[in-house]
């Protein structure tokens, strides 16, 4: 039986007994517009890598969920975001990746930025000439930043700017990944590839927190990563996936491997761990290299995957960097059809959310959860504001 | 001005910033007068402040000189 579409506490109820989100939150502009603000906007999203923007002054011009965005890494080397428009009339400041040699300039009336954002210029503002004006304060007029954290190389992102510090939300992965708090270094060009998917982005995640699918859909894992050695990772209301306790490393000419990580403890030789960052970010531990995934949520029904990896060393072999990302690559690949398969059954007006595994199911059932805790939260505090 | 005029218009089509500074900064050397001057030098400024040109300080220096800055 369906559900009805904002009715969540079927999705709330006991693993055992739940169901998942209804077929609204992947095919409905509207739910997909409340979402933005009850999910994307209010939780800490991932936006891009801090290997985007690698030099001083680099800045590069993004959309999350619609709003445009300017990455920036300013001159003193701090990664900051901001929204991509000039206070004076809202014109889109930067339009392809660039480097700002010297300030950010408007390309309508020429308003200029530092690359912290600070107002420096407003050309004739004050008539031809005159480039000051006793209204135009240029303290209270600077780029309006975005609140962003970086960890795993990862952007992070609070459009809304309520949510707790990310050092708090996030405290408990935090400390569990504590020892790949260490540098770690983009492949390049040859390690980041992006997919365009016929999906809702929640598809995606929720198709990633759980090893359930493994045997199924990425059979040439069955030789090294069989089902019973994986285990569910799941931190109610904060994040959830999978470990491994079989992970092989990657073999080269010669048994040639990737380096390690800096001091790891003896669970990581044969140890990995996959985790999903609520809302939009999939993150790969690995004793000898680590990825980065950002979900790009475009419309309810479609997302790009952004795909990055990481390795211990800045230089490692090109020919296995190239081997790595190719394997990943058909993994990720392979995945496709099963969550466009997903989003395409959301179509069947009869499908009530489905029911999870109670044994294989529990981090899928995390991110629900999580959701529509978001949901309520975001509908509870608009109608006392009614 | 119609030589600098010409050249301007040619900076300007092919994007050349760095002439840009050069020849608005000509151009607010030879000005009239000093809302024209500053006009000019303004123009001049920003193309140097945007392209982090040498410039860009002793521009700011002038305009600062007649309070446009």
């Amino acid at each position: 039986m369906a559900t009805h579409p904002n009715d969540l506490s079927a999705v709330r109820a006991p693993l055992e007994n739940a169901h998942g989100l209804p077929n609204a939150h992947y095919v409905d502009p509207a739910m997909f517009e409340e979402e933005k603000r009850a999910v994307l906007f209010a939780s800490w999203a991932g936006l891009a890598v801090a290997a985007d923007v690698p030099e001083n002054g680099d800045a590069v011009p993004l959309e999350f969920a619609g709003i445009p965005l300017l990455l920036i890494r300013d001159r003193a080397g701090q990664v900051r975001v901001f929204e991509n428009i000039c206070r004076h009339r809202g014109m889109i400041l930067v339009s392809e990746p660039k480097k700002i040699e010297g300030a950010i300039r408007c390309p309508y009336h020429s308003w200029c930025y530092s690359t912290a954002g600070k107002l420096i210029s407003t050309p004739h503002v004050g008539g031809a000439g005159h480039n000051t004006h006793p209204a135009i304060v240029k303290d209270d007029l600077g780029l309006n930043e975005v609140r962003s954290h970086i960890w795993f190389d990862t952007v992070f992102i609070n459009i809304d700017g309520k949510a707790d510090p990310f050092e708090v939300v996030h405290a408990d992965l935090l400390e569990r990944w504590r020892e790949f708090d260490q540098p770690m270094y983009h492949g390049g060009a040859d390690s980041r590839f992006d997919l365009q998917v016929e999906t809702n982005f929640k598809l995606a995640v929720e198709n990633y927190c759980e090893s359930y699918h493994l045997p199924w859909i990425h059979p040439g894992l069955n030789s090294y990563s069989r089902l019973e050695d994986h285990y569910n990772i799941a931190a109610p209301g904060k994040y959830s996936g999978q470990g491994t306790l079989v992970y092989r490393q990657l073999k080269g000419p010669d048994d040639m491997v990737f380096p390690d990580f800096a001091n790891l403890s003896d669970k990581w030789d044969t140890g990995a761990e996959y985790v999903a960052v609520y809302p939009n970010v999939l993150l790969g531990a690995q004793r000898d290299h680590c990825f980065v995934i950002i979900l790009e949520p475009n419309t309810q029904t479609t997302t790009t995957e952004h795909v990055h990896l990481y390795y211990a060393d800045p230089k490692v072999s090109e020919d296995m960097r190239a081997r790595n990302a190719h394997l990943w690559r058909g993994v990720f690949e392979e995945d496709i059809f099963v969550v466009e398969g997903m989003q395409r059954g959301r179509a069947a007006p009869s499908f009530d959310g489905g029911r999870f595994s109670p044994v294989m199911d529990g981090p899928t059932h995390c991110f629900h959860d999580w959701v529509a805790g978001c949901v309520q939260a975001h509908r509870t505090q608009a109608q006392a504001a009614e | 001005m119609s030589d600098l005029d010409d050249r301007l218009l040619a900076a300007h089509a092919r994007d050349d910033r760095r002439a840009l500074v050069t020849l608005y900064g000509e151009a607010g050397m030879t000005a009239n007068d000093i809302d024209a001057s500053c006009f000019y030098l303004t123009h001049a400024y920003i193309y140097a402040l945007e392209m982090g040109h040498p410039d860009a300080d002793s521009l700011h220096a002038r305009l600062a000189k007649h309070g446009r800055v």
